[in-house]
């Protein structure tokens, strides 16, 4: 099983830089997404891997192998990277049959003709696509197509599997059927597979680990539920999770090494961590996931806050509440259905021991819980 | 006239207005002699059939290679190979064919004109390279190359570049890739450029009269031409009547081709990363078109300037500017030429005549097409809108001198028309109409109803919407589509050389020049001709982005 390398590569066009300086080990086996807004530098990547695009300069390793180097002038042609290649729009042959598309890559290996065709049969099986053998691709519905493709990208046994934000052209229910079948075929086959996507949610379920860029730049490299949980920085926790991360300017002061005072809402709180604080005194940016602001009835627990109801949102197994407090609009969200009357009051804590802080300049400085100041 | 030749012919007694099939017999079946029919009839159309083959092929090859290197590779010079190379096809389709004259003609064949090659390099090419089937088919292949290029180009532009990636990934090489999926999708807009060319080239009339005829290499056009004067005009219209029948032939060809492959036109791309394909040895392939481009579309109008410059052809040593500036009568041809081009009434009259008639028939033209095209985005998808775009290039196909002569005999019939300036915008008109309708229905099309729509809502009236949202949104499809006529009309011969005399238009005081040998006022004409094109195309293309391959539905 194969292992990607990315040693410090750049792609500019003209004065534009896409892709700045990223470093990446992808590990055998691994299902990597590549995520983050668009235009931040993912598919640039990725086809910089296949080989669809020419880095402006570094270094890339597949397989032990350097398929492309700068320094040594190396560049190895899409075709002799031994990877298949998932488009967002298909790009299957308008004048080939669904047969036709998946036997074209075997053909070109130059297998021998019932190898082929029980190849195909074979895929066609598995993509529960058979009675479609005969068909062109524009008698097919968005999702045939979309299991066409990746019968073709998977016929030739790639070791490395790309896809270009493949589930983005299907509608919603069937998106979640893919995802649930990809994982499965991720599972099945042991390939490595990269995958690129603006969807933070499909990033969470899918990959074994998120690679999340911004304009270009590497913002963390990491598990999903360690993106989540502590992302490195303002940029990362704004862009995962639904509904966004709340974020509260507060100002703190610390009073030992793990614990400091947090003025939060015009109230005191103290903040208490497990790691050292090694930031200056004076502004921060506190970050609070919305399942970490449960609202309660008033005076049923300790240090509670007031606020006022600005909207609710049920959605049937959870609810969004949009509290407004001292200036701030936030985000709670309670499992169940709730309604409460717009401006009504609310009352809420902060729990958990995932309370962030964020410096002057974004980076997450700190985490940990907060306690009320009676 | 037919009738007393006949009679005496056949010792008949046929009187003006009877009906006869002579005309078929004696011009096909060998009626009067085979070799008769032979030589003006079955001859010709074998001419006419080689010659267009040979040419859409050199279309297709040139203006395809051109177009795959344009959209697919990183070819240098790409500003200046695409925009340069749609010279030819705006330039009159002779122009080329005067250039060939101009360099190839030699002591050792035809009239002894001394060409630029011989003049500086002593070099004598045989008989075959300078007149005859060779010259033409090179010509008018390259003549039609931009034209195939626009189209290609085109679908190649909007193919999914994704579609090819695929092909790269799954380790298919460049060669496989090209020949089991980029062909395969580009074939419809192949074959309708062969079909389209194949009819142009059958319909030219310009080419083969300066390149052929003095060979003695006749085609349906000249022949047609030649009997026409001669008087034996029921022979005439029966060749009109096989040009159109081969024109509607053509187009019942590319609906049958073209409508198969339906599935095919699904294919528009939206990938937007195309990484061009690394050509080996870039700089030569570079180099090497830009100088071909540079005999194709500079280097004739420098040519035209010489030649129009020397008293005696091919000598550079007898510079004079007689031929533009004399206030007097030039003198020492056997015909009467007039004071230079610059003070020249007559030439001056044909070159404002010529241009106010393709301002007019661009006028109509194009405001009929926007109209029609309008009406036909309004109906998506009905009838109309399909036998709209199936007629189109119907006209198109129909040989512009067999238009010409069909307009004639309708002319004689309505004599208040013959000869007019109303006749010629009406034949003009007709010709260039389908065109410029299909031009606006695709530019129409292109916007969505909605945009109509939100207009509708605030109340604007029908006049509103469309000065002041529809056409400033597709503004410069919209002045393409008055750009193509006026150019295609100003450099318009074959369509009107029956029709009126040679001092009317530019085009047919040229051929008058061109077929009684002054050659300098020949070549200076042609001179003008390009500079007003080119002026003309250039200046509208810079203030509103119109352009020739937009109104062909390039893009």
């Amino acid at each position: 099983m194969p292992e990607i390398i990315l040693k410090n590569i750049s792609k500019k066009w003209g004065g534009f830089t896409a892709v700045e300086n990223l470093d990446l080990v992808i590990e055998d086996g691994a299902f990597i997404t590549l995520l983050g807004p668009s235009g931040c530098g993912k598919t640039t990547t990725l086809r910089m891997i296949a080989g669809l695009e020419t880095p402006t300069s570094g270094e890339i390793i597949i397989d032990g192998k350097t398929v492309f180097s700068s320094d040594k002038g190396i560049n190895i042609s899409a075709a002799k990277r031994d990877v298949g290649f998932l488009f967002q729009n298909y790009a299957l042959w308008p004048h080939m049959t669904v047969y036709q598309n998946i036997a074209f890559g075997l053909e070109t290996l130059k297998w021998k003709k019932p190898d082929i065709e029980k190849r195909v049969k074979e895929m066609l099986e598995t993509m529960q696509i058979e009675q479609f053998e005969k068909r062109y691709p524009a008698e097919l519905s968005g999702g045939q197509q979309q299991r066409v493709a990746i019968a073709r990208t998977l016929a030739p046994r790639p070791k490395v599997l790309f896809m270009d934000e493949p589930l983005s052209n299907l509608d919603a229910k069937l998106r979640g059927e893919m995802r649930t079948e990809l994982k499965r075929l991720h599972a099945d086959t042991g390939s490595t597979f990269v995958y690129v996507t603006h969807d933070q949610l499909e990033a969470m379920t899918m990959a074994t680990k998120i690679c999340l860029m911004k304009e270009g730049v590497l913002q963390q490299y990491d598990p999903p539920l360690k993106v989540y949980s502590y992302p490195a920085n303002r940029f990362v926790a704004d862009f995962v999770g639904n509904p966004t991360m709340n974020f509260i300017p507060a100002k703190v002061r610390k009073i030992s090494e793990t614990k400091a005072d947090l003025e939060l809402f015009g109230e005191k709180f103290v903040y208490t961590s497990k790691e050292k604080l090694e930031f200056a005194d004076g502004d921060v940016t506190v970050g609070i996931r919305p399942e970490y602001l449960p609202i309660s009835e008033e005076g049923e627990i300790a240090g509670q806050l007031k606020g006022s109801a600005y909207s609710t949102l049920p959605a049937g197994m959870e609810t969004t509440v949009r509290i407004k407090v001292a200036g701030s609009l936030l985000s709670s969200v309670m499992f169940g259905s709730l309604d409460y009357k717009v401006d009504s009051d609310i009352y809420f804590t902060i729990q958990g021991s995932k309370i962030l802080l964020f410096g002057t300049d974004g980076t997450r400085v700190a985490s940990g819980s907060v306690r009320k100041v009676e | 006239m037919d009738s007393m030749m006949y009679n005496s012919l056949f010792g008949l007694h046929l009187k003006k207005g009877d009906m006869t099939f002579l005309n078929f017999t004696m011009l096909m079946l060998g009626k009067y002699s085979a070799e008769y029919s032979t030589s003006f009839f079955w001859k010709p159309l074998w001419n006419s059939i080689r010659m267009s083959t040979y040419s859409s092929l050199i279309a297709l090859l040139v203006g395809g290679v051109i177009a795959w290197l344009i959209t697919r590779t990183d070819i240098r010079y790409k500003k200046f190979i695409s925009s340069v190379f749609v010279f030819p096809y705006i330039m009159p389709s002779w122009t080329l064919a005067l250039v060939w004259k101009n360099v190839f003609a030699n002591s050792q064949v035809g009239t002894g004109i001394t060409g630029m090659l011989e003049s500086l390099t002593g070099i004598c090419v045989p008989s075959w390279f300078v007149y005859g089937i060779f010259p033409c088919s090179v010509v008018m292949g390259i003549h039609y190359a931009p034209f195939a290029y626009i189209l290609i180009g085109g679908i190649l532009r909007n193919m999914d570049a994704n579609l090819e990636e695929a092909a790269t990934i799954l380790k298919a090489d460049r060669w496989r890739i090209i020949r089991k999926v980029t062909l395969p999708i580009v074939l419809p807009a192949l074959i309708s450029t062969v079909l389209l060319v194949f009819s142009s080239t059958m319909a030219s009339y310009a080419v083969p009269v300066f390149v052929g005829s003095p060979g003695d290499f006749y085609v349906m056009s000249t022949m047609l031409r030649s009997l026409y004067s001669s008087s034996y005009s029921g022979q005439s219209y029966v060749m009109t009547l096989v040009l159109v029948l081969i024109g509607i032939g053509m187009l019942a060809l590319n609906q049958a081709v073209i409508g198969k492959r339906k599935s095919f036109t699904t294919v528009t791309g939206k990938s937007g990363q195309v990484s061009y394909i690394r050509l080996k040895g870039n700089k030569v392939i570079s180099i090497v078109i830009v100088v071909l481009l540079f005999f194709m579309a500079i280097f004739p109008i420098i040519s035209f300037a010489l030649e129009s410059l020397c008293e005696v052809q091919g000598d550079y040593s007898t510079f004079t500017l007689k031929y533009w500036i004399s206030r007097e009568e030039i003198g020492g041809f056997h015909v009467a030429v007039g004071k230079g081009i610059l003070f020249n009434e007559t030439i001056l009259g044909a070159l404002w005549g010529s241009i106010k008639l393709s301002a007019v028939v661009s006028l109509v033209v194009g405001t009929a097409g926007f109209l029609i095209g309008y009406g036909v985005s309004k109906n998506r998808g009905s009838k109309l809108a399909t036998l709209l775009s199936n007629v189109a290039f119907f006209p198109y196909l129909i040989p512009s001198m067999a238009f010409g002569s069909i307009f004639l005999a309708v002319s004689t019939k309505l004599l208040f028309l013959r000869g007019t300036f109303l006749l010629l915008v009406l034949v003009a008109s007709i010709k260039y109409l389908p065109f410029a309708s299909r031009s606006g229905a695709s530019a129409m099309m292109q916007l969505s109803g909605e945009i109509e729509e939100a207009a509708v809502i605030v109340g604007a009236p029908w006049r509103v919407r469309m000065t002041r949202i529809l056409f400033p949104i597709q503004k410069s499809s919209f002045i393409s589509g008055y750009l193509l006529p006026f150019v295609s009309c100003i450099r318009e011969l074959s369509l009107f050389i029956l029709l009126t005399s040679s001092g009317t238009l530019i085009t047919t005081l040229l051929s008058y020049f061109d077929e009684r040998n002054v050659v300098q006022m020949s070549n200076g004409i042609n001179l003008l001709i390009i500079l007003v094109v080119l002026i003309v195309n250039f200046t509208i293309n810079k203030l509103t982005g119109a352009s020739i391959d937009k109104g062909i539905g390039g893009n």
